[in-house]
């Protein structure tokens, strides 16, 4: 089915009364996914600068609060709205289905990230133009595709093809009524202009390079800011702390960042990565390999947001590449 | 469904509320919490070497290993080391705490069945051993000979002196092998560190599996000794820490390579250890 380009803004409002709909947009100088005020819809975002991860699993959330003057009482917050996000990208997409690996699987579910996951749709766009960061036709993705969307979007120039995916996305397509045609749209293959020589045997070989004096120089390279973890679409490290006023308080989490000194940190002042050297190597170790040991597939979707944000230039592309060169 | 055995109905994440309902004080720096729901039952069934996220409302949580259960309650040795466990040390009985749990594997007792016992623990390090060595008491029958060796800097430092001097000593063959760093004036046993005092006894690897809980510099030297004395590294369990929050394998800071000390650990063999990257 086929949607015209011109009837998009028309359709999005026939599902706004059933959903809150999240767009990619631009505010206080930073794009990111936001709540759709009904004015224009911009496509010409590649990737957002900030990753569409804290939809599901917010930057800081409310986990419980508490009471205890007179006895303890915990009262767990409850949320769940329905929300499409509209305009994700294939790589992005990818990182939901790590996340979800993460916080759904491995004999525990993650209740205040399973209840968003219910409540939230995707429709995805395949990338025509990918920009100068992007790699994740590297990483074994196509970047036409996202095959874990509930509607994906084929674009051409005056209109976008709509294949629902899944059942949810076919009640959404249904809800288009009218504003679809019938029609198909052809597109060529798109090609990442970023390549690295990621290959299936890489996150074997890195496991076996712990000792390498690679990681000497990438850990002196890196600041230990922490923007590469704070933009990645797939980091999902948190942190459990509380905010209390007398008596009262709320339990949150919030992102945490492996690239922290006080992260590992124990009681008593024993640190296993006490430097950056660490630090690094757990990140890109935890990327590609550890990750893929665990899940079975990578913890990076090529989606090029730290080689973009990077303040020191590190860039995974170029570390994967003299990986790939080493010789055990 | 989830496939889980902890205590919480829906959300792992949310503490239970519990009563510290006694506190026993072990050393200068170490007390035993009684732990029970605020209706005076037991909060979960723990099995040996699984572990308790503890919390005070308002301070913090940690992650702490259960030291002994019974019938209607959970107890944890805690040693004074940072905050949390500052505020835990001035806790009175009554006082409410939350409780997750249990998390982790475990020791694997069906494992040790049939086999003499050798354990050894140095410090606080006795507090998540404690576990198995009650559960190995309990069911005497299905373990042969039981050692434990245990050692800590000062006499004062012992910790669970009545398991060490009288209950243990009494049960059938079983040797309780108690040394210090550093002796006091009244002090008229074993003089040394762990490791050597291990060496000095000679232990015999065959039919015999080995539980080591210590600071690490512990662990790394009573490793070396137990495979020079002969041991196989499958035969050999230790445990692990790492600085956690969630408990359930999710917020990513305890990872030693791609396992996670709160959901595949603690507990581990020598030989899973060489498995992972030395980042202990």
């Amino acid at each position: 089915m086929k949607l015209l380009k011109k009837d998009l803004k028309e359709a999005l409002r026939l599902i706004s009364d059933d959903f809150e709909l999240l767009l990619p947009g631009e505010g206080s100088g930073v794009s990111r996914f936001a709540l759709w005020d009904g004015g224009d819809i911009d496509l010409s975002y590649g990737n957002t600068q900030l990753p569409p991860k804290d939809i599901l699993f917010p930057h800081t959330e409310k986990m419980y609060s508490f009471k205890c003057a007179t006895d303890v009482e915990v009262t767990e917050e409850a949320e769940a709205k329905s929300r499409i996000v509209f305009g994700i990208r294939p790589c992005d997409m990818r990182a939901i289905e790590c996340m979800d690996k993460v916080f759904l699987e491995k004999g525990f579910t993650d209740s205040f990230y399973s209840r968003k996951r219910e409540h939230t749709l995707f429709i995805a766009m395949g990338c025509t133009n990918p920009c100068r960061t992007c790699f994740c036709d590297s990483m074994g993705l196509t970047p036409g595709d996202a095959p874990a969307a509930d509607i994906l979007l084929v674009e051409s120039d005056d209109s976008f093809e709509v294949k629902a995916q899944t059942q949810r996305g076919k009640e959404i397509a249904e809800c288009f009524g009218r504003l679809l045609t019938d029609g198909k749209v052809q597109v060529s293959k798109v090609s990442c202009a970023l390549k690295t020589k990621m290959s299936d045997d890489l996150p074997e070989k890195l496991s076996g390079m712990f000792e390498h004096p690679i990681w000497d120089e990438v850990g002196r390279a890196c600041i230990g800011c922490a923007t590469c973890t704070y933009v990645c679409p797939t980091c999902y490290c948190f942190d459990i702390s509380l905010d209390n006023h007398g008596s009262e308080g709320v339990s949150f989490r919030c992102w945490d960042s492996c690239m922290f000194s006080d992260y590992t940190r124990m009681a008593g002042g024993h640190n296993p990565r006490p430097t950056k050297k660490e630090r690094v190597r757990n990140r890109y170790m935890h990327k590609l390999s550890y990750f893929n040991e665990r899940y079975g597939s990578a913890l990076c979707v090529g989606c090029g947001r730290c080689v973009e944000k990077c303040p020191a230039n590190l860039d995974i592309t170029e570390f994967i590449d003299k990986v790939a060169e080493v010789r055990l | 469904m989830i496939d889980h055995s902890c205590s919480c109905e829906d959300n792992p994440l949310i503490p239970k509320i519990c009563v510290v309902s006694d506190v026993i004080e072990e050393t200068p720096d170490t007390k035993t919490f009684r732990i029970q729901t605020v209706d005076g039952k037991k909060p979960f069934l723990p099995k040996p070497g699984q572990l308790a996220m503890i919390s005070i409302f308002g301070v913090g949580e940690a992650m702490f290993s259960i030291t002994a259960q019974g019938e209607d309650y959970i107890d944890s040795a805690i040693k004074k080391v940072g905050v949390l466990t500052e505020a835990l040390h001035s806790i009175s009985p009554g006082q409410k705490i939350g409780v997750r749990g249990p998390y982790g594997n475990g020791f694997p007792i069906e494992g040790l069945e049939g086999f003499d016992l050798l354990f050894v623990g140095g410090g606080i390090g006795l507090a998540p051993l404690r576990s198995l060595i009650r559960h190995s008491l309990e069911n005497r029958k299905n373990y042969g000979h039981i050692d434990i060796l245990y050692g800590a800097r000062s006499p004062e430092d012992l910790v669970f002196k009545d398991d060490l001097f009288e209950n243990w000593t009494k049960q059938p063959d079983t040797i309780v092998h108690v040394t210090v760093d550093k002796a006091d004036a009244v002090w008229d046993g074993n003089v040394g560190f762990v490791p050597a005092y291990l060496e000095e006894l000679a232990f015999q690897p065959r039919n015999r599996k080995v539980i080591v809980c210590g600071p690490p510099i512990m662990i790394k030297y009573c490793s070396e000794s137990l495979v020079r004395m002969g041991f196989d590294k499958k035969d050999v369990i230790t445990t692990l820490e790492m600085r956690m929050k969630c408990g359930i394998g999710k917020c990513g800071r305890c990872n030693i390579g791609s396992k996670y000390i709160c959901l595949d650990g603690p507990v581990f063999t020598l030989s899973e250890l060489d498995d992972l990257p030395d980042e202990k």
